[in-house]
């Protein structure tokens, strides 16, 4: 025993000063790194869900209450938001969840009409697809209208994905270049519109 | 023996010399993964400074206590705990560099270059020496994960980006359709590390050769 001891005394004092070290810092910079989550979801939502007034705080709402069963569903991670309009009126619903990509993982958050009948637009908050190519799923402008086909869509069926232009209504044209990170991304939508969207309370 | 360096010397030995990355070839993960873009460059190199920093220094400062066998142990435990604090703080203060460096900045735990400054000097400096050595080692590695961000970004962005967010430089929008985009991506790392450690040691010929 007073081998042991002598031998790691100085790596046991270390363990408890640098857990202290640790816990100090988590608990200082804690709060700070929660708001920056937070912010950032509030602006994915706001971007999504356009009529939501920014003053409130989105409402979370419990899966299992709403009797979505998880357990079930490939995603990860899934976040149900329920989105106050201006005065009372509601907003929509915000729906984040993770699911597979090209590469890693994607963070999507897909932005609902009040009724859940409409898709209101789609937001990937975190992702590491190809950069030029695969990346073009979260920015928006007259080239790269990827994200953007979504608004307006209706969740009554999945949607689909097609190489070259869109003639129906619940199709999506891929980016060239990046099928799959287009198809990954659909996936993620349509399951959340299959299983998610038909358990939304009527608001 | 090779002779003493003072600690100036020491200092500029990991800048130059002995570059960790250029000359040693050490920490090739981050240097292709992240260097993308320069404020890339800069915050891990940063990062990584200040971890190998206080690594050196408690190395340094506990040499006469460490028991030879638990010394990687020590070493592993000072460096992770120093790792954490600089993710959490990146997490905290700089959210959207963070996201982009992922789990690089937690992967500094496994940097050989930090536990290899550990083990060659600080275990049998002084302070003085250990903190010279591990500044020049880590503005050494900023330096060159800086020069492949520079290529790296004008040539696949057209751009160079700050901490912070700020553009040092945007090339005109005609450079636009020209951008290599296979220069952001990991070949493009593959293809300027080579480069640059080719030039690095043609110089260094050169400079044998002229002495």
């Amino acid at each position: 025993m007073k081998k042991f001891i002598e031998e790691s005394w100085l790596v046991l004092v270390l363990g408890v000063v640098f857990a202290m070290l640790l816990a100090g810092t988590q608990t200082a910079m804690l709060p700070q790194i929660r708001a920056n989550q937070q912010q950032e979801l509030l602006a994915a939502i706001v971007e999504v869900v356009p009529e939501m007034d920014a003053e409130q705080a989105p409402e979370e709402m419990d899966p299992q209450e709403l009797g979505v069963d998880l357990g079930q569903l490939s995603l990860k991670d899934v976040k149900i938001y329920r989105c106050p309009g201006n005065g009372n009126t509601p907003a929509g619903w915000a729906v984040a969840a993770t699911g597979t990509g090209f590469i890693d993982t994607i963070r999507l958050v897909v932005g609902l009409s009040a009724t859940g009948d409409r898709i209101r637009g789609i937001k990937a908050v975190a992702h590491t697809e190809t950069p030029g190519l695969g990346n073009k799923i979260d920015t928006k402008d007259e080239e790269n209208f990827y994200p953007l086909q979504y608004a307006g869509k209706e969740t009554s069926r999945p949607l689909q994905l097609v190489k070259g232009t869109a003639g129906e209504a619940s199709q999506i044209q891929a980016i060239t270049g990046a099928t799959y990170s287009s198809q990954y991304v659909m996936d993620i939508v349509n399951e959340i519109i299959t299983n998610i969207v038909p358990k939304l309370p009527a608001q | 023996m090779a002779k003493e360096l003072t600690n100036f010397e020491q200092f500029k030995s990991g800048i130059l010399d002995n570059n960790p990355v250029l000359v040693q070839l050490l920490g090739m993960c981050p240097t292709l993964a992240i260097t993308n873009s320069l404020e890339n460059a800069l915050v891990m190199g940063a990062a990584a400074t200040f971890v190998v920093v206080m690594s050196n220094l408690i190395t340094s400062l506990l040499r006469n206590l460490i028991k030879p066998h638990v010394r990687i142990l020590i070493f592993t435990l000072t460096i992770a705990t120093f790792v954490t604090i600089a993710d959490l703080t990146l997490k905290a203060h700089m959210y959207e560099v963070s996201k982009q460096l992922g789990a690089f900045i937690p992967l500094i735990i496994v940097n050989c270059i930090i536990i290899c400054r550990a083990e060659v000097v600080a275990i049998k400096s002084g302070v003085g020496k250990s903190l010279a050595d591990a500044f020049g080692i880590g503005i050494g590695f900023t330096l060159a994960l800086s020069i492949l961000g520079v290529i790296r970004e004008l040539l696949g962005s057209g751009s160079l980006t700050l901490p912070g967010g700020a553009k040092l430089l945007t090339l005109p929008a005609a450079f636009e359709p020209h951008a290599w985009i296979i220069m952001i991506l990991p070949p493009g790392a593959f293809l300027t590390l080579g480069v640059v450690v080719g030039v690095v040691n043609w110089l260094r010929e050169r400079g044998k050769a002229g002495a």
